[in-house]
């Protein structure tokens, strides 16, 4: 049984989809979670439902005032489990930096500042464990996706590093690497599919397409003391769906 | 902004299309080998040309060429909700 009482959990991201979940699982677990997000009514409303009194912190982390002030606001934490991020599709011909710049601002940037700034305030307990919520296009690409793939394959990159650099403290940082998962990211880029395309990725799932809780069941593991023996590695959550991908 | 220049940069843009393949009534979704991708291309051309960014609902409404003129042209014009 995943048992993560007396832990301090922060959840970047957390007022939908995946962080909204991982925040939910962790409070029912026992951890005092740390809440953050850019909307603070979502944040209330996802508060409410915690088994145990959370902290928010509404912070937009594509700036960086936002992440230096949420880091002097939390408590020392021993689990950080990364979920803000953006996906926005664009063809590789029609790439602007301004197109780079959003995607990696927030899906990148914002985990190295956060990660840099909690060291740099000693915010990290002993043994924490960090958890970066990656994708499979980061190692399985598809088209108009190349910045959001960029963005994660960084990110499990960052995160190898992290493992390296803070193994002397007993941090531990590991990725999930996720398919598609049932979120309000998903239902909106549903609407640039037609109805065969749709049902051509639906029914490449072989388990289905994921839901919230799947990645926060990952994440729960990750942070507690049961895999204290993992870093530096990513766990794929996919469904089956590379079962069927063609060598 | 005229339609015939938009749908000259469609054409330009899609490498099967040729000069006049393309008309104000044209469904785009009936174009031949038409995907998810073609979307994405329409939403980046409109987003570069004329810095008007459509959403996934706007692009959905859409279904003729002349849908995508007309709310990028609203769009340009201060229309809708992301210009």
């Amino acid at each position: 049984m995943i048992d993560l009482k007396g832990k301090t959990i922060l959840v970047t991201g957390a007022s939908a989809g995946i962080g909204a979940a991982v925040a939910q699982l962790c409070s029912d677990l026992g951890a005092k979670v740390c809440i953050t997000g850019r909307n603070m009514d979502r944040l209330s409303e996802v508060s409410k439902h915690l088994s145990i009194e959370s902290e928010l912190f509404q912070a937009d982390l594509t700036l960086e005032k936002d992440i230096d002030d949420l880091v002097k606001a939390l408590p020392c934490i021993d689990g950080w489990v990364h979920c803000a991020g953006i996906i926005e599709p664009f063809p590789i011909k029609f790439i602007q930096s301004k197109h780079i710049k959003s995607m990696f601002t927030i899906n990148f940037d914002s985990a190295c500042l956060l990660t840099s700034k909690l060291m740099q305030l000693k915010k990290i307990n002993t043994s924490a464990s960090f958890v970066f919520i990656s994708s499979i296009s980061a190692q399985h690409p598809y088209k108009g996706g190349s910045l959001y793939a960029a963005s994660k394959a960084a990110l499990e990159s960052f995160s190898r590093s992290i493992a390296l650099e803070f193994s002397s403290k007993g941090v531990r940082s590991n990725c999930i690497s996720a398919a598609l998962v049932e979120t309000e990211m998903f239902e909106k880029t549903k609407n640039a599919l037609s109805e065969i395309e749709l049902l051509g990725i639906l029914s490449s799932y072989p388990l289905g397409i994921g839901k919230p809780m799947d990645v926060a069941h990952a994440s729960a593991f990750l942070l507690s003391n049961q895999s204290s023996w993992m870093t530096g590695t990513t766990i794929t959550l996919d469904g089956g769906l590379l079962l069927n991908t063609k060598k | 902004m005229e339609i015939v220049d938009f749908i000259a940069a469609i054409e330009e843009e899609f490498d099967d299309l040729n000069p006049g393949d393309v008309s104000p009534n044209s469904v785009f979704r009936d174009m031949e080998g038409w995907s998810s991708m073609h979307a994405l291309i329409f939403v980046a051309l409109i987003d570069s040309k004329y810095n008007v960014l459509l959403n996934g609902d706007e692009l959905k409404s859409c279904v003729t060429i002349k849908d995508l003129f007309d709310i990028t042209l609203l769009k340009i014009n201060g229309g809708g909700a992301n210009t």
